[in-house]
C-alpha cells in the first residue's frame, strides 16, 4: 500500500533535519566548503579578473570627464608626499640610530604570507582568499594590501582557504585614531613631556609633536560603509582626515591606515561624536593580500 | 534526470559568477540578498513547471545547498529558504491558478 502523502513528507522533513544537524554540529560542512571552494578556485580567479577587468572598462567610459581633474589633483598629492616622504626617511634613520644607541629593539618588520582574493562571500563584506590553515594561517591575523592599508582579518580557516572579515563587516570592531596633520619632526631642544594636553583648537596649535591623537572606535556599517565612534565631543574633527589603527585593543598592529574621514556628525543630546569613514581600498580593486603572521 | 543536472551545473556557474564577476559591479546586481540570481531562477522554475513535478523542488534543493556552500551562515539557512518557496508556489498555482504551464518543460 503506497504510504500517504504526509507520511512521506514527514519522513523528508526528518532526513533533511538530520542532514542539517549533522553537517552544522561536526566539522564536516568546514571539508564539504573547503572542497567546492578547492574546484571552484580556478573558475573563481578567472571571473574575478574578467569582472575586474570589465568594471575597469565601464568605470573607465562613465568617469572621463572626472579623470583630468582627478589626474591634476592626484600629481599635486604625490609631489606633497614625496616632499613628506623625504623628511620622514631622516626621522627613520634618526630613530633607528637612537635605538641602537639606547640599546632599545628595533622595530621588527611583519612575517607576511602572500594570497589571493578568489571570490566574496554570499553574507557579505567577507572575502574568500586561497590561503589556509596547512599555509600557516589562524584566525585573527590581520590582512592588509601591499601598500599596508587595513583589509580586515582572518575569521575562518579552511585547509586550503580562509575567509577574511573585512573592517566594513557588521562584526568588526577596533581602535583608530586620527593621524597627526603637518606632521613636524620635533626639533632636539622640543621634545614634548608624555601627556601634556593642548589648550585652544586646532588653529592655535604650535608646530612640533605637541598634537594629542583622537581615539575612537571604528566600526564596520556593512555593505561596505565604515563609521568612526565614541569620539570626545571637544575635539575638531575635519573632512579628509586620514584614520589609522592604533596601538589600543591588541587586535591589530598600529600604524596601519584605514580610511578617510568624510562626514562627522555631531549633536547635542549624544555624549560623543560620530563621523563616517571612507575606506581607502575598493573591493573591486582587491587582488594580492597580505596577511601579518606576527605581531 | 538530464534536466536536472543541466539545471545543477547552471546554478553552480551561476552561484560563481555571483560571488566572483558581479560583485565588481552595482552593490544591486551582486545581490542584496546572497544569491539573488538563483532566487529568481528558482522561482521561474517553480512558476513554469507543471505543479505535479517534483524537479523544481530537487532544484531548490541543490541550489540552495549550493549557495550555503559560498556564504556564512548556518548550514542549511539557504535550503530550507529555497524550499519553502517552491513548495509554496506549487502550493499556490495547484489551488488558485488556471494558467497554462509552458508545455516545454
Amino acid at each position: 500500500m503506497k504510504p500517504p502523502l504526509s507520511f512521506k513528507i514527514g519522513i523528508i522533513s526528518v532526513l533533511l533535519v538530520a542532514l542539517f544537524a549533522v553537517l552544522n554540529l561536526t566539522g564536516f560542512s568546514k571539508e564539504i566548503k573547503n572542497f567546492f571552494y578547492l574546484i571552484s578556485s580556478p573558475i573563481q580567479k578567472i571571473f574575478w579578473e574578467v569582472g575586474e577587468r570589465t568594471s575597469n572598462f565601464f568605470e573607465g567610459i562613465s568617469e572621463t570627464k572626472n579623470l583630468k581633474k582627478e589626474n591634476e589633483d592626484l600629481k599635486l598629492k604625490i609631489q606633497e608626499l614625496e616632499v613628506e616622504i623625504a623628511s620622514l626617511k631622516e626621522t627613520k634613520k634618526e630613530n633607528e640610530f637612537l635605538r641602537k644607541a639606547l640599546e632599545i629593539d628595533l622595530k621588527k618588520d611583519f612575517n607576511l604570507v602572500l594570497a589571493e582574493v578568489t571570490g566574496e562571500d554570499l553574507s557579505g563584506d567577507i572575502l574568500i582568499i586561497n590561503k589556509g590553515s596547512r599555509d600557516g594561517i589562524s584566525k585573527d591575523f590581520p590582512v592588509i594590501t601591499e601598500q599596508k592599508i587595513l583589509v580586515g582579518k582572518i575569521s575562518q580557516t579552511y585547509d586550503n582557504f580562509s575567509k577574511v572579515m573585512l573592517i566594513t563587516n557588521k562584526e568588526s570592531a577596533f581602535n583608530g585614531k586620527i593621524e597627526e596633520r603637518d606632521y613636524n619632526p620635533p626639533t632636539t631642544s622640543e621634545v614634548p613631556a608624555e601627556g601634556r594636553r593642548v589648550e585652544g583648537g586646532l588653529e592655535s596649535q604650535p608646530p612640533g609633536g605637541d598634537w594629542v591623537p583622537i581615539e575612537g572606535v571604528v566600526k564596520g556599517g556593512g555593505n561596505f560603509k565604515l563609521y568612526f565612534e565614541l569620539l570626545p565631543k571637544d575635539k575638531e574633527i575635519k573632512e579628509g582626515e586620514s584614520v589609522i589603527t592604533s596601538s589600543l585593543g591588541g587586535i591589530f598592529p598600529k600604524g596601519l591606515l584605514v580610511g578617510k574621514i568624510k562626514e562627522v556628525k555631531k549633536s547635542d543630546v549624544e555624549p560623543f561624536q560620530q563621523a563616517e569613514i571612507l575606506p581607502i581600498f575598493d573591493i573591486k580593486e582587491l587582488k594580492n593580500l597580505f596577511i601579518i603572521t606576527n605581531f | 534526470m538530464k534536466k536536472i543536472f543541466i539545471f545543477i551545473l547552471f546554478f553552480y556557474i551561476l552561484v560563481l559568477l555571483q560571488t566572483s564577476f558581479l560583485i565588481h559591479f552595482n552593490i544591486f546586481l551582486s545581490g542584496f540578498l546572497g544569491g539573488s540570481l538563483i532566487l529568481i531562477a528558482i522561482f521561474f522554475i517553480n512558476l513554469f513547471e507543471k505543479t505535479e513535478e517534483k524537479s523544481g523542488l530537487f532544484l531548490a534543493f541543490f541550489g540552495g545547498f549550493l549557495l550555503d556552500i559560498f556564504s556564512e551562515n548556518l548550514f542549511g539557512f539557504y535550503i530550507l529558504i529555497l524550499m519553502v518557496i517552491a513548495i509554496f508556489i506549487k502550493f499556490i498555482l495547484k489551488r488558485y491558478v488556471r494558467a497554462p504551464s509552458i508545455k516545454r518543460f
